[in-house]
């Protein structure tokens, strides 16, 4: 951390923090062989818990993370994770293959240590 | 080798504190550096409808025009350069392209022509450049100052560059174009030869009832702050408890319920200048208010504009993010986070 105060009555002061995100937040769409299947917010966590039990195992199904926000018509969901377990959720995210014996995807949209950069991505600007 | 997967991707924020009414403040050469944005957010709490003087300035953002399949040698034009680049200021951005992997063209307000080429459309330019400071082995930047002597019209440097984007690399692709504060006018002979359309920036406004908020801004911690702020961008809901299975997510400590709040979201190619003005009305709607308060605004650049801050090169990687958020008080005081992802420089 660089702190940088111009004079000593601290009137102006700029701190710069490296690296310093508790947490990382995800934007992932889950795409389903079968458009029609809907899952709720709880059966979707399931299966991503799911898949952190496959890939690391009890140690991985025991990694903290939140559902922050889930559209059930787009399967489209907001993530939060602790910055140091990003990889492993990651990597399981991309691993899960199938659900219910039908194939499935996760595309990771958009991945962030700031929540707000989530909402303001400009590849989402249609102009057409 | 082994890999460390605790290691989560670098990321910067700046955090600046101070007071409007100090000289040495840095707001305005910040809003003005960051020259592409995509998005404005306001907050407003205790707010349910804009103040007149607030709601025309929100509503007053300048139109852009999108041009189809422009062959990027036309920013090169003579009379484009003497119209619109050396009067005043264009912000132009290639529109669907992706810095990760595309070619990417941004023309920057202070003249600069700026390309991010993969390695073999570099080579077939055939134009000085340099190599991408996070991509070096199949990244470079082709970085020119129009306004500059070597790049009057009719020099060697634009005969080169000229060449180059006519024969050898015939590159077009849609673009973004705004002028100020010429408008559309500066930009009619241009727009005349090609296929365009005008475009008037997004607004959407929102009263949120009953909001969870931080009860102090002044003294809470920026990440958690921002963090706060990203969840009522994205509405999400703040009221779980720590032993909820969806979500543990909870608004930072000491926390108090506003009545209501105004979200004010503003989207498309937003030009600094307009920034300022709102900033200067949202501190006047500070002034004027009875209740103590205090106003947060969040601007996003785009995420695949070749530049971020200033003429500093910024790539996507993971998110691509690049904005900053000013917290605005009463008191003329003001807390500033700048965040920048993997693939930038530190902000100003």
């Amino acid at each position: 951390m660089n702190v940088d105060e111009k004079d000593g009555s601290g009137v102006y002061q700029r701190v710069v923090l490296k690296n310093s995100s508790p947490y990382h937040y995800l934007k992932v769409c889950l795409v389903l062989e079968d458009e029609l299947t809907r899952l709720s917010a709880v059966e979707l966590k399931h299966f991503i818990i799911t898949g952190l039990k496959n890939l690391y195992g009890e140690v991985g199904a025991a990694l903290s993370f939140d559902l922050l926000k889930y559209d059930e018509d787009t399967l489209t969901a907001l993530l939060r994770v602790y910055s140091r377990g990003l990889v492993k959720l990651w990597s399981s995210l991309t691993l899960l293959g199938s659900y219910q014996n039908q194939a499935c995807a996760f595309r990771v949209l958009q991945v962030s240590p700031f929540l707000l950069a989530l909402t303001g991505n400009s590849r989402e600007l249609h102009l057409d | 080798m082994s890999v460390d997967v605790a290691q989560a991707p670098p990321s910067l924020l700046v955090c600046e504190r101070s007071s409007f009414v100090e000289q040495n403040n840095r707001v305005g050469s910040h809003v003005e550096q960051l020259h592409f944005n995509y998005k404005v957010s306001l907050l407003l709490p205790e707010c349910s409808s804009a103040p007149s003087h607030l709601d025309s300035v929100l509503k007053g953002f300048s139109s852009f025009y999108l041009i189809r399949k422009l062959p990027i040698y036309e920013l090169l034009n003579k009379d484009f350069l003497e119209t619109a680049v050396y009067h005043g200021s264009v912000y132009g951005l290639s529109y669907k392209t992706r810095v990760d992997e595309d070619t990417c063209v941004a023309l920057m307000p202070n003249g600069r022509l700026c390309l991010s080429l993969d390695k073999y459309s570099f080579q077939l330019l055939g134009f000085e450049g340099t190599r991408s400071r996070f991509r070096p082995k199949d990244r470079h930047i082709v970085s020119v100052d129009l306004t500059n002597n070597s790049m009057a019209p009719g020099g060697r440097g634009y005969l080169r560059l000229l060449t180059g984007l006519m024969s050898r690399l015939p590159l077009s692709m849609d673009f973004l174009l705004s002028h100020h504060p010429g408008g559309g006018a500066s930009l009619q002979p241009l727009l005349s030869r090609y296929d365009w359309s005008e475009h008037r920036p997004e607004m959407i406004n929102q009263v949120l009832p009953h909001l969870s908020c931080p009860s102090d801004p002044k003294s809470c911690d920026a990440q958690s702050f921002l963090e706060w702020l990203g969840a009522v961008d994205a509405d999400i809901g703040s009221e779980n408890s720590s032993s909820s299975f969806l979500s543990s997510f909870v608004c930072p400590e000491l926390k108090t319920v506003l009545s209501r709040a105004l979200r004010v979201s503003i989207c498309g190619l937003l030009l600094p200048p307009d920034v300022h003005r709102l900033i200067q009305e949202v501190r006047r709607y500070l002034e004027q208010t009875r209740l103590e308060t205090w106003a947060s605004l969040t601007v996003h650049g785009f995420a695949d504009s070749p530049v971020s801050w200033r003429d500093n090169e910024h790539g996507h990687l993971r998110g691509g993010e690049n904005f900053y958020t000013l917290l605005m008080f009463q008191d003329h005081a003001y807390h500033l986070y700048l965040a920048t992802g993997a693939h930038d420089t530190c902000p100003p």
